[in-house]
């Protein structure tokens, strides 16, 4: 994917104009004494993909806990659609209409596409004691908003436990999409899966895009975060190390960004030294 | 073989677009009715069913008909329920011991404390829901595993029954519920038999009555698909907002609501109950659950496989004494049976799910 | 686990079990058919049961143990001894499996029917049924102050609670003053009776203490013997089981206590302990005869109309064994006919 002129924004507003969709400004986060985040910012709009990129203990499982409401920042301004917001619990977020699709996917490996594609928001028809679930319809809306992503599913009934690891994604996504988020948080989509796979999440990752949400997409790769990113916001040990648009970095800077930069080019040149040129490839 | 219900996308635009897999496969009609749970739990009735129609006379008349399905009826209602309680994967080991002491409750109840019938089973019914309530509240709030708290729950009540029995009525069963004002109608509802001369059970009513609500609230319900999810992934049911706690505490309480249903109707048949009434029961629920298709991990089975599970049962019990084998080896056979029923279902299951990913 | 290895399995659990079932089947059909032939003046051979295809069904409550394998052995010998075929099924003490064998029995149209009745008001329906399908019903074992009402032509068996009284008699007779009565079986009815019995006959102060069971005799032996340690005064104990009895041996022996000891119903070790003094007499039911004579009386019923009793009980017991005459019964016991 190479830059689109003029649809990347420079850093704080959106495309149109409008606000962003979400957006935190300084925002930190303490347990205790413990700093877990310290003056992170960051932003997405409608219809773009801002990656949050950090290795292991950079901070992104607390930045992603407190973008989907498990917990509240310490500091700073968090922002829906320009408002200030405060969540008390994963519902509220939810209500806002920020989805957040978890590594474990919050699929039931046991139990059939469109249940899980409805579960807990079943559409039913009938009243009283006689309430059902509509089978047809969940099973048609499910088949439409699959397809919407470019996935025509045969059997709705097959468990989505013998689903590949990218498919599942697929459901998550197209659930979450279906059920109103405007903003969609990724959490690690791709870190269990194989090249290939992981190639056909982000390929839905641009189908959401296209669809107008917008995509926080959290990840340790920066070979999967760069093809389908508008923006890019790299995170080490709680702080912001970096906040690119598209057009301000290059692909082997992010990865360089990624894998500490300066520090690695010495430790590059201390083993050059040890083992001898030949032995270490630059 | 797995069949990719899902097929890969195409380029940026989202036309669907059937890309051939090396493994695709058109699900087949045939494919869909092996995968169902109960597949197992059917051949395994019919061929028990079938075996003893051949080798024992008595076995094929209606009078033989109707003493199995009196077996496998007040098993039935509670394998089913247990089967609900399991796919939510949770277990209740004090289900057995329950029906004992809902009937104990019913005839203290009714003849020493002068209650009548039907406020002794209303109260009777009342006191199961916080048993219900407690099993629940318990298993949720310690987090251990529902196998001990029942446990526990299951000693509780055995001993209940037997020193609340010894000391009311100095001996260790409670007897004189015929003589109870309102006998006699709720003899009728719940213990009387119909279709003379063959004397069928009306709790065989009761049993399919309660299987079909049980299946359709399964496949058909909110509340059904509540239960597949908090029993084969609870985070994940929790993350999309179904309410766990609520829908575990509620099997709970259904399960220990059917055993207070079973209790009153062997009380009110045999117009007495004994203090050991019940007990060892739990274990021929859920063996009858799994054999009709429950995983013991939960998120999986069928209502209506575990009272097919428990039609066995019923089945092997008078077959075997129609057949006149020596009651020596009856559990024995008994075992045997359900062993084989089982195996027969893990077989047909896994032939029909091929191999996963 | 290879493919093949689940379905191989299969197979020879089908097999074993088929085999089995018609191996146990067949042995009841020689039982049914042998012996009941004798020649007559022309020499033909004259079967004696008279159309005997006679099938009698025995249900009792029983639990496979010690006690009811004699019970079980009587009837079954019964069969052997006058051709008729007899299915013996317990319901190990669950009322309403018993009404549902009582009630298989009659769809099986048997010729006679014997039963327990440990809670005749339970099994009163599916006797009644059995009753009015014309099918001559007698009780054995349990139910003496029932088997009128419940329809049955006579009782076959001992009271408990004469039992209890009589054995409760011999120990004060001894000289006893405090008496343990031990009960091993949580929800038996039968027992609490023969303790209450005990008490009646006694005439001293009887306690009552429930130990563990069969299913755990070396609790069962420290809970008696922690009984009599704690309380001295205790200088007589009556077990209701042969099992039990024999840890009650054990645990007055290990407690130092001088109390004398007897106990319902035998087993080759209470026999030998009489023997040896330690157990001073042992209350016999003889339910040999519980099992035997029932099939008889219903054979003969079906042959000629007649009935035994004159509407009183058939009493079994009592019996007692004691130091002179444990040596012969030792013998019987060991062949599972005490």
């Amino acid at each position: 994917m190479s830059a689109r002129p003029g649809a990347v924004p420079a850093s704080g507003t959106a495309t149109n104009g409008a606000p962003p969709l979400l957006e935190v400004r300084h925002i930190s986060k303490y347990f205790g004494n413990v700093i877990a985040l310290k003056d992170v910012s960051c932003l997405v709009g409608a219809g773009q993909v801002t990656c949050v990129l950090g290795d292991n203990g950079a901070g992104k499982s607390t930045f992603i806990k407190i973008l989907s409401g498990v917990h509240q920042h310490s500091e700073g301004e968090f922002l829906v659609e320009g408002e200030p917001v405060r969540f008390n619990s994963p519902r509220d977020a939810r209500g806002r209409g920020i989805a957040t699709v978890f590594q474990d996917l919050a699929t039931v490996p046991l139990m059939s596409l469109w249940r899980n594609f409805f579960l807990g928001s079943e559409p039913t028809v009938g009243k009283g004691p006689l309430r059902r679930i509509d089978v047809k319809a969940a099973r048609r809306i499910m088949h439409d908003e699959m397809a919407k992503m470019g996935i025509d599913v045969r059997d709705p009934d097959q468990p989505v436990g013998t689903l590949s690891g990218g498919e599942r994604q697929a459901v998550s996504i197209a659930r979450a999409v279906y059920f109103g988020a405007k903003v969609l948080i990724l959490d690690e989509p791709t870190s269990a899966l194989g090249v290939k796979q992981s190639g056909v999440v982000l390929k839905y990752i641009v189908q959401a895009r296209e669809r107008g949400l917008g995509v926080i997409f959290i990840t340790h790769n920066p070979h999967h975060a760069y093809p389908v990113g508008d923006r890019f916001v790299v995170l080490n040990r709680g702080r912001l190390m970096g906040n690119w648009a598209r057009n301000e970095i290059s692909r082997d800077e992010l990865v360089q960004t990624m894998a500490g930069g300066a520090e690695l080019d010495q430790l590059t040149h201390e083993l050059e030294r040890q083992l001898g040129r030949d032995h270490v490839a630059s | 073989m797995a069949q990719p219900a899902v097929t890969s996308p195409s380029g940026a635009t989202p036309d669907t677009v059937s890309v051939v897999d090396d493994r695709l496969a058109q699900v087949s009609l045939v494919t869909k009715l092996l995968r169902r749970p109960e597949l197992g739990a059917l051949i395994g009735a019919l061929a028990v069913g079938l075996f003893f129609a051949v080798t024992a006379d008595s076995f094929r008349t209606l009078a033989g008909v109707a003493n199995w399905t009196d077996v496998a009826s007040t098993l039935g209602i509670m394998a089913v329920v247990v089967a609900l309680l399991m796919i939510g994967g949770e277990f209740d080991l004090s289900a057995g011991a329950m029906t004992g002491t809902s009937g104990l409750l019913l005839g203290l109840l009714s003849t020493e404390w002068g209650f009548s019938m039907w406020p002794a089973i209303l109260v009777t019914f009342a006191f199961a829901v916080c048993i219900g309530l407690f099993n629940g509240f318990m298993v949720m709030k310690t987090r251990l595993p529902s196998f001990i708290v029942t446990l526990a729950t299951f000693f509780i009540l055995q001993g209940v029954n037997l020193g609340f029995t010894k000391a009311i009525t100095d001996t260790v069963r409670v007897a004189g519920l015929t003589d109870v004002t309102g006998f006699e109608s709720a003899a009728t509802i719940f213990a009387s038999t119909f279709w003379e001369p063959y004397n069928f059970r009306i709790s065989v009513i009761w049993w399919i009555g309660i299987t079909i609500v049980a299946t359709w609230v399964l496949s058909r319900s909110r509340f059904g698909n509540w239960i597949f999810a908090v029993g084969g992934d609870a985070n994940a049911a929790r993350n999309v907002g179904v309410p766990v706690q609520k829908v575990k505490i509620t099997l709970f309480v259904i399960t220990s609501t059917s055993a207070a249903l079973v209790g009153t109707m062997i009380a009110l048949r045999l117009g007495s109950i004994q203090a050991g009434q019940g007990i060892g029961e739990e274990f021929t629920y859920i063996i009858a659950a799994v054999v009709g298709g429950c995983l013991l991990t939960g998120g999986y089975g069928s209502a209506i496989g575990a009272a097919l599970g428990a039609l066995i049962v019923g089945m092997a019990f008078i077959g075997i004494q129609f057949s006149g084998w020596n009651t020596d080896w009856r559990f024995l056979f008994l075992g045997v049976i359900l062993l084989m029923a089982v195996l027969v279902n893990n077989l047909v299951r896994k032939s029909a799910e091929g191999a996963r990913r | 686990m290879s493919r093949g290895t689940p379905w191989a399995l299969l197979m020879v659990l089908v097999l074993a079990l088929v085999g089995a079932g018609c191996g146990t089947a067949a042995d009841d059909d020689d039982g049914g058919n042998g012996g009941a032939q004798q020649q007559n003046a022309d020499g033909d051979d004259v079967d004696l049961t008279q159309g005997g295809d006679l099938t009698i069904a025995v249900v009792t409550h029983g639990d496979g143990g010690s006690f009811w394998s004699v019970a079980k052995k009587g009837a079954e010998d019964a069969g052997k001894d006058l051709g008729v075929r007899v299915r013996y099924s317990e319901s190990n003490n669950d009322a309403q499996q018993q009404a549902q064998l009582i009630e298989a029995a009659v769809t099986e149209q048997v010729d006679g029917l014997a039963v327990s009745a440990p809670d005749p008001d339970a099994i009163s329906s599916a006797v009644r049924r059995a009753v009015d399908a014309g099918i001559p019903v007698i009780t054995l074992n349990s139910g003496l102050d029932a088997y009128q009402d419940l329809g049955a032509m006579t009782h076959v068996g001992q009271t408990e609670g004469l039992a209890g009284e009589a054995a409760g008699q011999r120990l004060a007779d001894q000289g006893a003053r405090k008496l343990l009565c031990v009960i091993h079986e949580q929800g038996n009815v039968g027992l609490e009776e023969r303790c209450d019995g005990a008490r009646k006959g006694f005439g001293g102060d009887v306690e009552n203490m429930q130990v563990k069971g069969t299913a755990d005799i070396s609790t069962s032996l420290t809970e008696i013997q922690s009984k009599l340690q704690s309380d001295d005064s205790f200088d007589a104990v009556l077990a209701l089981n042969p099992d039990i009895a024999m840890a009650a041996r054990d645990a007055v022996q290990g407690a130092n206590s001088e109390a004398a000891l007897a106990t319902f119903d035998l087993s080759g070790d209470v026999i030998q302990a009489i023997n040896d003094g330690d157990i001073a007499f042992a209350v016999d039911q003889q339910q040999y005869l519980q099992g035997y004579l029932p099939v008889q009386m219903l054979m003969l019923y079906k042959r000629n109309l007649s009935t035994v009793g004159g509407g009183q009980p058939v009493l079994t017991g009592p019996g007692f064994v004691t130091r002179e005459n444990a040596g012969q019964i030792q013998q019987l016991a060991e062949e599972g006919l005490r």
